[in-house]
């Protein structure tokens, strides 16, 4: 049973964003970057169904500042071996990165077969989860979105996606397939900077060139912005009486009093 | 009159020969065992305890000639102290009455022949029995919790007693054989003589040999059964002891260890052979029990079991044909539960009579954890947090000095221009937005005391105390190296820090080369300018205050004093907590604790213990001197329904309001 994991970085939102001076998109100068949360979700169970079948766990990404780090820390802890696209630039549409993706997979010797091709159903900057169809659709294989639990048979992957109002439903796909996860079975587990380590120094990460895709048409972003302060709380400070005349007042003068 | 206690036939055979045979058979299964668990301690890994041999000697004879820790408990300090020297005195003899009886040939007499020897054997004997009876009446009447009250125990009192009364009745039965009533040399058996005075001299003799007989068994019998029992301490602490510990407490790094201490310990033989030899040292006295606030809270810790779960789980696995079978160290013997509920406060360690190692052996077992992943949830995010961000707030190393912006002034860049003092914030100082205000006070009275002190701003990281004690030894390294190469780049002279853990691993586990550099507690810094003036009392602070000794500047450093003078000079009353100075009560947030969710069956949680005990001395304020004491008190003046009752201060708040211009 062997996973192709597919990741990448997003902006980091613990840091301060700030809008390039293209006023269409973020400033790389301040960036940092993170591992896709459900990217980290999707190897989780990546590793969840390695423990439990076997077979090898491949990474695949695309390159980015800091991504060595992600990937040898994802070998640390038990992928077998990892991947990334160079050469195709700082990736910022899901569409172009589906695209190389895609192509990456069905053209690089080696990367096939497997039997599953896992990712995050979503990422910050995709909240709309459409990086993995796309990739389905080029491979011809059939997709399943927004999983929180995977178990694999012969021929078949048992998924769990969750509903609103509690409600599940459980479905089979035929493999090759590719899932988009939601959640792992169990959180992503920790792994100690000392196997980290360890794997920077016994491992390493193989890259492909990027192929030539063509670029996508569709949605342009015209303007990014940070949003505008339209209103504010105000405070009502003093002592308690001080506080209770004051709100006294406010509602008499809003008429509810 | 013959009165050569050899020289009788006992079932037809010379007494010599019954002797020799009963010392081969008892000395050879004492020696096979402590052959055995010898070769337990060789299989161990590697630790360098034979070191600066004079010191070590000095601290032999201290702890185990004068132990002063054996004192901490008044009750039973003294009847040990009478004990075990009486076992001296009666080993030493014994030893001597037993090559005498071996080789009757040697022309030397027994020892209660020469009148000194059996003026100690003569006074011992009571004395000893004396101190039996104040253990016996404790261990009955008044057992302290977490002593462990076993059969073992009182079988060992039991021969104690047994050889004591026959040395005491044995002298008297000797005078009444010799036809005398009375020897100045042993006063007490002269007593005993008196009671058998009418006795017949032959069976005066008779008696006489009985007990001398009697004597020796029992030693022997002594000697076969203490490895296998609670009082292998007798033979294990003298050595425990004498490899102790003479670094600094606040070091968990281990002088010659393997690398692969730093991936845990989960097997008897992954531990150093001092480790296992704190697990043959255990007396099972409970004094660590009784002083850790895991225990006393209700947490499932309880390090003397932990200590005893670790010494039954070497010699089962270790003895064992080939280990297989026997339960599993962790998980099976010691519960995950146990090992994360150590707050590292070092009480155990304080209080320890054979000055057992607790600690490290906790942290070994945490780190093979943090190998395998296995921790809570809050602990892994708050390790994910350093990983990234350099603390565990899990904000942006970029915000790190945000607190100082509000100042009004700037705080220097020790990395840009240099300074007296480099302030190592710390994390909860920085980030914590409840420490904000106090923060920027101790940045104002620095500066109205003329300190010359600066920032690593965004270059400064946790300094990895707690992150080395949850057992993520990679992480802590990785974070001390990114300190170290921060501060590389600036220039100074002293570093100075709020937080008491960072000033723990700052000064004894960051190594800075030929010490250059010092490391100081705000508090000391504190009491440096008011001692010199720089910082002046401008109105006194009123009111009865007590003071929390931080476990990390207390236990660790051995600093009390400092924040105490302070406290002093700015005016305040300062009255002490029951628990204060060394036995000073953990507020329960080290070791990681701070990260963890509270088990089930947590009956008072240590912060809300202590500002109980702050509380009932009727005094206006609880002063701490480190950033996470006040958030773990103020928390628990909540819980503990204290508000409004006991205000909590740094000690800073104190100075500020007393030293501020006006």
């Amino acid at each position: 049973m062997d996973i192709l994991v597919l990741m990448k970085v997003v902006p980091d939102v613990v840091e301060e964003l700030e809008v390039g001076s293209d006023g269409k998109s973020l400033d790389t100068g301040f960036l940092r970057t993170i591992l896709n949360e459900r990217d980290d979700h999707a190897l989780e169970q990546a590793l969840l169904l390695k423990d439990k079948h076997g077979g090898k766990v491949t990474l695949l990404t695309l390159d980015a500042p800091d991504i060595d780090d992600v990937l040898f820390t994802a070998l640390a802890k038990g992928a077998d071996r990892a991947v990334k696209i160079c050469g195709a630039g700082s990736v910022s549409s899901t569409q172009m990165a589906a695209r190389l993706f895609g192509e990456t997979i069905a053209k690089t010797p080696g990367l096939l077969p497997v039997d599953l091709v896992l990712t995050g159903v979503s990422a910050i900057d995709d909240l709309d989860g459409l990086l993995a169809a796309p990739i389905a659709q080029k491979l011809g294989w059939p997709y399943a979105g927004v999983v929180t639990q995977a178990t694999l048979a012969d021929k078949t992957a048992t998924v769990v996606k969750e509903f609103a109002g509690g409600v599940r439903g459980e479905y089979d796909v035929p493999t090759p397939a590719v899932l988009g996860i939601q959640a792992a079975e169990k959180p992503p587990r920790y792994v100690p900077v000392a196997k980290v380590r360890a794997a920077m120094k016994s491992q390493t990460i193989e890259s492909v060139d990027a192929p030539a895709v063509e670029a996508a048409a569709g949605v342009e972003v015209q303007q990014m912005a940070k949003p505008r302060v339209t209103g504010h709380a105000e405070m009502l400070e003093g002592s308690a009486d001080e506080v209770a005349d004051k709100l006294c007042e406010l509602l008499a003068k809003r008429g509810l009093l | 009159m013959d009165l050569d206690p050899v020289r009788i036939s006992l079932m037809g055979l010379p007494g010599v020969a019954v002797l020799w045979a009963l010392t081969l058979a008892a000395f050879g299964v004492f020696g096979f065992r402590a052959w055995q668990l010898i070769g337990l301690l060789l299989k161990a890994r590697p630790e360098n305890r034979f070191d600066q041999p004079g010191k070590r000697v000095l601290y032999f004879a201290r702890h185990v000639l004068l132990q002063p820790r054996l004192f901490n408990e008044r009750s039973i300090g003294l009847p040990h102290f009478l004990i075990f020297w009486g076992f001296v005195v009666y080993v030493v003899c014994f030893n001597w009455s037993l090559v005498r009886g071996l080789a009757p040939a040697l022309p030397a007499p027994y020892p209660d022949e020469v009148g000194v020897a059996a003026f100690f054997l003569d006074v011992f004997s009571v004395a000893v029995i004396v101190s039996l009876g104040a253990a016996v009446v404790r261990r009955v009447f008044f057992p302290p919790a977490h002593l462990h009250l076993s059969w073992d125990a009182n079988l060992i009192l039991t021969l104690i007693g047994i050889l004591m009364l026959t040395t005491l009745f044995g002298a008297g039965f000797r005078l009444v054989g010799e036809g005398k009533t009375w020897s100045g040399w042993t006063p007490f058996g002269s007593m005993a003589a008196a009671a058998f005075a009418k006795m017949p001299v032959e069976s005066a003799h008779g008696w006489a040999k009985g007990m001398w007989w009697m004597h020796m068994v029992t030693v022997l019998f002594f000697l076969v059964y203490l490895p296998y029992s609670k009082h292998l301490h007798l033979l294990a602490s003298p050595f425990n002891v004498f490899f102790g510990n003479l670094r600094p407490a606040g070091d968990l790094g281990i002088a010659g260890g393997s690398e692969e201490m730093a991936a845990g310990s989960t097997k008897w033989s992954e531990f150093t052979w001092k480790q296992l030899l704190s697990g043959f040292s255990c007396a099972e006295c409970g004094r660590c029990d009784r002083a850790c606030p895991a225990a006393t809270a209700g947490f499932p810790l309880e390090p003397q079991q932990l200590v005893q779960k670790l010494k039954k789980h070497i010699i089962g696995a270790g003895l064992a044909k080939n280990g297989n079978g026997s339960p599993k160290l962790i998980g099976e013997t010691i519960t995950e539960d146990e090992i994360w509920a150590c707050t590292t406060c070092m009480s155990c360690m304080e209080r320890c009579a054979v000055l057992n190692e607790q600690l490290p052996i906790i942290i070994q077992l945490r780190r093979h954890l943090v190998t395998e992943g296995q921790m809570a949830k809050t602990v892994q995010d708050a390790l994910n947090n350093f990983n990234r961000y350099g603390n565990s707030f899990g904000k942006s190393d970029r915000m790190r000095a945000k607190w100082t912006q509000p100042l009004g002034w700037k705080v220097k860049d020790a990395r840009k221009e240099p300074v007296e003092y480099l302030w190592f914030v710390g994390d909860y100082a920085s980030f914590d937005p409840r420490l904000e205000e106090i923060t920027r006070k101790t940045a104002n009275t620095f500066k109205a005391g003329g300190v010359d002190f600066g920032l690593l701003y965004e270059g400064e990281r946790n300094a990895g105390n707690d992150v080395r004690r949850i057992g993520e030894e990679g992480l802590f390294e990785m974070l001390r190296d990114k300190n170290l190469q921060a501060m590389a780049k600036a220039k100074f002279k002293t570093i100075v820090t709020t937080d008491p853990h960072a000033f723990n691993t700052l000064k004894n586990e960051y190594k800075f080369e030929d010490d250059s550099v010092t490391v100081v507690h705000y508090t000391e810094l504190l009491d440096q300018l008011v001692q010199e003036g720089k910082l002046q009392v401008a109105r006194k602070v009123a009111g009865k205050v007590t003071y929390h000794d931080p476990c990390y500047l207390g236990r660790y450093n051995n600093i009390y004093e400092p924040a105490r003078r302070v406290l002093k000079a700015v005016g305040a009353e300062l009255v002490e907590m029951p628990r204060s100075f060394n036995r000073s009560y953990c507020c329960g947030a080290g070791g990681g604790r701070i990260w963890m969710e509270d088990v089930e069956g947590v009956k008072e949680r240590p912060s809300e213990s202590r500002v109980r005990e702050a509380a009932a001395l009727g005094v206006t304020t609880l002063v701490v001197a480190c950033p996470k004491d006040s958030v773990m008190f103020q928390d628990a003046l909540k819980t503990a329904g204290l508000e409004g009752k006991l205000a909590i201060k740094d000690v800073i708040d104190l100075v500020e309001e007393a030293t501020r211009p006006s």
